[in-house]
C-alpha cells in the first residue's frame, strides 16, 4: 500500500481482517459447535445445566489464575497443587476428624488461613522467578511436586467435620457461580481499565520493552503470581464446598484442564494477547465436555483422563494453527 | 569548539538561526567525562546544542556516542563535568529525571510491545486517567484522542491508532516510538540510530518526521552511523573519536569522505579542523 510520501506500509484484505478477527475470537464458534454436538449426542448433559456451572467454579478460578500468568508471558503449573494444599492445610486446622489437628472451628479464621496460604505460596513463586531468576516452568513444576507431596504427607484420608459456614461458600451453587462470574468481571475490568492490567499485557508482549518504558517488571511478576496463588486457594475453598469434605486427591490434575481452558479461550501461550471473556468461554467449554463425558453411555470413567489429555492436545494444536495462520497473514502483508 | 555559520541547504530548520545560537543553548555540556573503571569512554566533551536544532553525533564503534547519549538521557552520570539545560545546571540520576527535565530518548530497540495497539504503546505507563482516588481508571477515549493528535498533528501521519504494532513496518514502528516520546511533551528528543536497518522509504519517512519535529521547536539529538542521512538532515554534526569530540561540522562545509576520515582517525590529512 502506498501511503504518504511514497512510503510503503503493510495492508490486509477484508478476508484477512475477517480471518484475524475470527482467530482472536475462535472460542465462540468452537463452543457453539461443541454445544451442538453435545446436544445431539449426549443431550442428557444439559438436564443439569446448573450443576455444570457449579462444577465449573473451581476450574473457572484456576483458568483465571492461569490466564493471568499466561497473559504476562509466564505460566503457573502449581495452581492445582496450591488449591489442593491450601484446602488440605486449612481443612486439617478446622476439621474434627481423628487425624485432624482441630485447632479452631471458626470459619472466618479458616477463610483467612486458606487465602494466606495461597498468597504466600504464590508470593514465593513470584519471588523465585522475578528476584532469583528461576525459569517459571521449573519453579512452578517444583512447587507442583512439593505441595502435592506435602498434601499427601499431611493426610491420606478425607478431612471431615469442617464448619458448616466454611463449606457452604463453595457448597451453595448460586453463591459459588456468582463468585466466579464476579471474579471474571473484576479481572476483565482490571485488565482493561487499569494501568496494572495494561502492564500485564505489556509484560507478556515484551518484558524488555515493558522494563524500558518504566514498568517495575519484578514487582509486577511477584504480584501476578501472588494473585494466582490467591485465586488457586479460592478454587481450593470451592472444591471443598463442592463435596463438603477435603478429599485426599483434591486439586490433582486440574492444572491441565485450566491450561486447556485458557488456551482454547484464546489466551496466548506466549503472552500479551487474549481476552478474559474468551477464557470464560474456555471454562464453559471444558466443563461441558467433562459433563458430557460423565453422562456419555459409551465413555467409561477410566477413559476420562485420557480424553482430557486429548482435549489439551487439541487446544494446543488449535493455538499452533492460529499462530501459523496469523504469521502467514502478517507475512503476506509485508512489503 | 563552535560553529556559527548559517546553513544554506533546503533541509535546514528555520528556527535554528543565528539568533538562536547566540541565545541560551537548549543543552550544554561542559567538560563532561565518563569513566568505567580505568576505561575513559567519554573525555572532556564540551558542546552546545541550540533550540530547534537537529544535532547529530557520529563516530565509529566505541567512539563514545552511546555513553554521551546515555549521560544526556540520565542512564549514566558523568564522572566529571556538568550538563546544562536551558542554561541551568542539571544532574540526572535516572532517565525519569531527564524526562522530568523535558529530555526524552528513543532507543534503538524502540521498546515497543508488538501485541498492543499504537495508542496503548504510546501511553503505556502514563495513561490518561479518569475517576477519583483509588477509583481512577484509564480514560480510553482520551488515550485514543491524544494518540491520534500526536500521530496526526505532531507527526503528520495518518495511521490507525488501533492498529497493533506487529502490523507496522520499520519506519512506522519508529514513528510510534517517537510518538511515545512526544506524549511526555519534551523539548529535547534524543534518537539512537533512528534509521538503522530501515528501508530507503522508511528512512525517508523518519527523516521527514525529524524535520517536522524540529520545525515545531523541538531540539533533536541524533546518534547515528548513517553519515549520508545526517548530512542531509542535521544542522550540525559532532564527530567523536576515542571518547573525544574532535570536530563539529556544518553539512554544507563537509562531505562523507571528510567525516569518515574524522571518525576513523580523529583528524584530517589536510589538517583542517574547525575550532
Amino acid at each position: 500500500m502506498a501511503t504518504d510520501q511514497g512510503f510503503i506500509g503493510r495492508t490486509f484484505g477484508d478476508r484477512d481482517d475477517v480471518m484475524l478477527t475470527l482467530l482472536d475470537n475462535m472460542i465462540w464458534p468452537i463452543l457453539a459447535i461443541v454445544l451442538l454436538g453435545v446436544l445431539v449426542f449426549v443431550p442428557q448433559t444439559f438436564r443439569s445445566a446448573r450443576l455444570i456451572l457449579w462444577g465449573a467454579v473451581p476450574i473457572g478460578l484456576l483458568v483465571l489464575a492461569e490466564s493471568l500468568c499466561l497473559l504476562s508471558g509466564h505460566f503457573d503449573l502449581s495452581i492445582g497443587s496450591i488449591a489442593g494444599f491450601s484446602a488440605m492445610f486449612t481443612g486439617m486446622i478446622l476439621g474434627t476428624c481423628p487425624s485432624c489437628w482441630g485447632l479452631t472451628t471458626s470459619p472466618w479464621i479458616g477463610f483467612a488461613i486458606i487465602l494466606l496460604v495461597g498468597s504466600v505460596i504464590g508470593l514465593a513463586n513470584g519471588v523465585m522467578i522475578a528476584k532469583v531468576g528461576l525459569n517459571p516452568f521449573l519453579q512452578t513444576l517444583a512447587f507442583l511436586i512439593i505441595f502435592e507431596g506435602a498434601k499427601t504427607a499431611m493426610q491420606t484420608q478425607p478431612v471431615t467435620g469442617l464448619p458448616l459456614m466454611y463449606t457452604r461458600v463453595g457448597g451453595t451453587p448460586e453463591f459459588a457461580i456468582g463468585l466466579m462470574l464476579v471474579a471474571f468481571l473484576i479481572a476483565g475490568l482490571v485488565l482493561r481499565y487499569t494501568s496494572f492490567g495494561q502492564a500485564v499485557y505489556a509484560l507478556g508482549s515484551s518484558e524488555h520493552s515493558a522494563r524500558e518504558v518504566g514498568i517495575d517488571t519484578e514487582r509486577l511478576i511477584i504480584l501476578i503470581y501472588t494473585i494466582s496463588g490467591v485465586l488457586s486457594a479460592i478454587a481450593g475453598l470451592m472444591l471443598t464446598g463442592f463435596v463438603g469434605v477435603v478429599p485426599p486427591l483434591i486439586g490433582e490434575g486440574l492444572v491441565f484442564q485450566a491450561f486447556a481452558g485458557a488456551v482454547i479461550g484464546g489466551i496466548s501461550l506466549f503472552g500479551g494477547r487474549g481476552k478474559i471473556t474468551g477464557a470464560l468461554g474456555g471454562v464453559i467449554l471444558i466443563q461441558v465436555v467433562q459433563s458430557a463425558l460423565n453422562n456419555s453411555p459409551v465413555i467409561d470413567a477410566t477413559q476420562i483422563q485420557m480424553i482430557n489429555g486429548i482435549v489439551l492436545l487439541v487446544a494446543i494444536l488449535l493455538y499452533s494453527t492460529q499462530s501459523k495462520i496469523r504469521g502467514r497473514i502478517l507475512a503476506s502483508g509485508a512489503v | 569548539m563552535s560553529v556559527e555559520d548559517e546553513s544554506a541547504t533546503e533541509h535546514r530548520h528555520t528556527e535554528s538561526t543565528a539568533d538562536d545560537t547566540a541565545g541560551t543553548p537548549k543543552l550544554r555540556t561542559e567538560n563532561i567525562t565518563k569513566q568505567f573503571g580505568r576505561i575513559v569512554a567519554v573525555e572532556d566533551v564540551s558542546l552546545e546544542i541550540h533550540p530547534s536544532e537537529v544535532f547529530a553525533l557520529v563516530g565509529d564503534n566505541g567512539a563514545g556516542k552511546s555513553t554521551l547519549m546515555n549521560m544526556l538521557s540520565g542512564v549514566h552520570k558523568p564522572t566529571k563535568g556538568q550538563i546544562y539545560k536551558d542554561g541551568q545546571p542539571v544532574s540526572f540520576d535516572n532517565p525519569s529525571e531527564a524526562r522530568n527535565n523535558g529530555i526524552e530518548t528513543v532507543y534503538q530497540d524502540l521498546a515497543l510491545m508488538d501485541d498492543l495497539d499504537i495508542a496503548t504503546n504510546i501511553f503505556m505507563g502514563q495513561f490518561p486517567q479518569t475517576g477519583f482516588g483509588p477509583f481512577r481508571v484509564i480514560d480510553w477515549g482520551e488515550t485514543y484522542e491524544r494518540a491520534e493528535q500526536i500521530m496526526m498533528d505532531q507527526l503528520g501521519r495518518d495511521l490507525d491508532i488501533k492498529t497493533e504494532v506487529e502490523f507496522l513496518s520499520g519506519g512506522q514502528r519508529q514513528l510510534v516510538a517517537i510518538g511515545r516520546a512526544l506524549a511526555f511533551d519534551p523539548d529535547v528528543i534524543i534518537l539512537d540510530e533512528p534509521t538503522s536497518a530501515l528501508s530507503v522509504d522508511a528512512t525517508r519517512l523518519v527523516q521527514n518526521t525529524i524535520d517536522t519535529l524540529a520545525d515545531q521547536g523541538i531540539t533533536i539529538v541524533i546518534v547515528s552511523h548513517n553519515i549520508e542521512s545526517v548530512l542531509q538532515h542535521a544542522d550540525r554534526i559532532g564527530v567523536l573519536f576515542q571518547g573525544a569530540l574532535v570536530d563539529i561540522k556544518q553539512p554544507a562545509e563537509t562531505d562523507i569522505e571528510e567525516l569518515n576520515e574524522l571518525m576513523t582517525t580523529g583528524t584530517l590529512s589536510s589538517g583542517r579542523l574547525d575550532d
